[in-house]
């Protein structure tokens, strides 16, 4: 799997980078518009992470060139501006995603495996971690090959969690998985903790092993072990 | 009301007492012209009978004297006015009389001749028929002309209106025309000085809040991103509980960020793109987006709905109604309870929630302080809506611990 990033904070670029080399990826990067432009023509990528704001030009420029070159590629459009216009005119010159700064690291990596999926016709779209399979094209779930029944918001929490086994997700970011800029809901409630602890029940109600752990005062993480 | 409107009413508020004036005046005209030419016609007649009287030492056969008084002399002739009772159709009819006197055989006779005048009823009657066929003529007239002159001298007027009301914040400036006007140039020049310092103060300010939110973000995605590696890795980090900190501090200066950078774009006017919109559906919506953490919290939720259709920006309608649900799930209490009322005319959403000391109305206020220290910036945004929009809203508080958002659309 092959991904190209496009962002001129060269900061944030190593960050993402470290990430998602983490998570196996094979990444190349680039700092701006004219560096991308010539790799573009170069090579071919299965994913391209871009900036909308670069110097040179126009990650929506950038948008148009790869979709000429090779329109299988997967695009994801990071702004910072959450701006209507720009998010409209990227997923109609074919963006496959749209994500604001700032954006946890979780998340990218969470939206980038499930564009993976959603572009991978022919492979699976089962993600399995122990003895629980997400289907997430049909968004069911069987744990010790039983189905249990998740709410909307359940699923998303789980899946955001396959996606990102081993790491730790922070309430802020679940929160912001699942309520986007409504985020702020979760300032007055322990709501996650309520979903977590649902999911926990519905999990080992089936005798599956409890598998996402509280790290204490942060967040939760999916333990890998 | 319409300048050539107010042109006409003027006009007219002026024609009256002229018209007035004009009566009076053709009034006294006419009967003056009238006395005039009955005296003259009546000194003639005399002339006529006295020279007759000479010639012939006696009255002629057909003279039309009314009466002949004998032994009374005036020295010159009087004119004198009278009325005589008309017995065709029983009326006082005004007559003039000329008494003069001849010397007829060394006596002094006095003759009286009459002519009919014109009476008054009759003149005032002529002097309003005149005055109104001409006020008539005079008012046609007045019509034409400030009708022409609204066409041709404030056309140049008009088109600036129409320009300035079709001018929009981020489009080109208007080109306003030349005029033979002074006036109108020196407003137009003045104008487009005007909107290209607005437009330039517009775009300034877009950009900055552009820039500087693309900045602040990215700077902070750098912040979270390296705080959240750390957080993975407690071995190498430095105490958690400040990592934790500086997370959820860059988490939250984010959010905020972006409110004001929506509450700066609400402000200027870039939600510009009105449709029909069923707030019926606009506010299910949110229920079904909220409806897990309702639920969480067993709040019960109770909807009265009307048909409710509003021209309004669709992102702005959904950003409106997510802040006031999500308003009404956050600062509930567990096993609350929320109505919403939907009516035509107006949105109110009521839901229990803590007690609260203080003016409800600051709830408002874009740095209204929450229980947490939060700031109530979510309420803000739903109030710059509401100005937006011209709806009036309101935050009553009961004493049960309700709290009440009213949002009452108004007809605009």
């Amino acid at each position: 799997m092959k991904l190209l990033i496009v962002e001129d904070n060269l900061k944030l670029l190593d960050a993402i980078t470290e990430t998602l080399v983490e998570e196996k990826f094979l990444c190349e990067t680039s700092g701006n518009y004219l560096d991308a432009e010539g790799k573009i023509y170069l090579y071919r990528y299965d994913i391209m992470v871009v900036d909308i704001n670069l110097p040179g030009g126009s990650g929506l420029d950038l948008l148009r060139e790869v979709k000429a070159q090779n329109p299988e590629t997967g695009i994801i459009v990071i702004s910072a501006r959450n701006s209507l216009d720009n998010k409209l005119e990227g997923f109609e010159l074919g963006a496959d995603d749209y994500i604001t700064k700032p954006f946890d690291m979780a998340e990218l990596v969470a939206r980038i495996k499930s564009l993976i999926r959603r572009r991978n016709f022919r492979g699976t779209r089962v993600v399995s971690f122990g003895d629980i399979s997400i289907d997430t094209t049909k968004r069911g779930v069987t744990a010790n090959n039983q189905n249990i029944d998740l709410t909307k918001s359940e699923f998303d929490i789980l899946l955001f969690f396959f996606s990102n086994p081993g790491r730790v997700l922070t309430r802020e970011s679940i929160a912001e998985h699942i309520w986007g800029d409504n985020m702020d809901l979760a300032d007055s409630f322990d709501f996650i903790y309520s979903h977590i602890k649902n999911i926990r029940k519905k999990i080992t109600s089936n005798g599956c092993n409890d598998l996402i752990k509280a790290v204490y005062g942060i967040g939760y993480r999916l333990n890998i072990n | 009301m319409k300048l050539i409107k107010r042109t006409y009413i003027f006009t007219a508020k002026w024609l009256l007492p002229v018209m007035i004036v004009g009566c009076i005046f053709c009034f006294y005209m006419i009967e003056y012209i009238s006395y005039e030419e009955t005296d003259e016609f009546l000194t003639y007649e005399m002339q006529r009978l006295v020279k007759y009287h000479n010639e012939f030492n006696e009255l002629p056969e057909f003279h039309q004297v009314t009466h002949i008084f004998p032994d009374i002399r005036f020295e010159n002739p009087v004119f004198k006015d009278t009325l005589i009772l008309e017995t065709g159709d029983n009326e006082m009819v005004p007559y003039r009389e000329l008494y003069f006197s001849i010397n007829h055989r060394g006596n002094y006779q006095t003759l009286v001749i009459r002519h009919l005048l014109l009476g008054r009823d009759d003149i005032a009657e002529g002097t309003f028929m005149i005055i109104i066929g001409l006020m008539l003529l005079v008012a046609f007239s007045l019509f034409i002309i400030v009708n022409y002159m609204a066409g041709k001298i404030w056309y140049p007027f008009y088109k600036t209106l129409d320009k300035l009301v079709k001018f929009k914040m981020n489009g080109p400036l208007p080109d306003f025309p030349t005029t033979s006007i002074d006036e109108f140039n020196s407003l137009n020049k003045i104008l487009s000085v005007l909107l290209k310092k607005v437009g330039d103060e517009y775009r300034y300010n877009k950009e900055f809040s552009e820039n500087t939110s693309h900045e602040l973000q990215t700077h902070l995605a750098v912040i979270r991103a390296c705080t959240e590696k750390l957080l993975n890795n407690p071995d190498k980090a430095p105490p958690i509980d400040e990592l934790q900190k500086i997370y959820v501090a860059s988490t939250k200066l984010s959010q905020v960020q972006k409110s004001f950078f929506l509450l700066s774009k609400i402000n200027n006017r870039e939600y510009n793109n009105p449709i029909e919109i069923d707030l019926r559906k606009t506010v299910v919506q949110a229920l079904d987006f909220f409806d897990e953490a309702i639920a969480i919290r067993a709040i019960k939720v109770e909807s009265r709905f009307e048909p409710c259709t509003l021209s309004m920006d669709p992102g702005l309608a959904e950003i409106l109604i997510n802040n006031l649900v999500k308003n009404a799930v956050k600062h509930n209490i567990d096993n609350g309870d929320i109505v919403i009322t939907l009516s035509p005319s107006a949105l109110i959403i009521e839901n229990s929630g803590l007690p609260f000391v203080g003016n409800a109305e600051t709830m408002l206020e874009r740095f209204a302080k929450g229980k947490n220290g939060n700031i109530g910036i979510g309420l803000a945004i739903v109030k710059q809506i509401c100005e937006l929009y011209g709806f009036r809203i309101s935050y009553i508080l009961s004493e049960q611990a309700k709290h009440q958002i009213r949002i009452s659309f108004g007809i605009n």
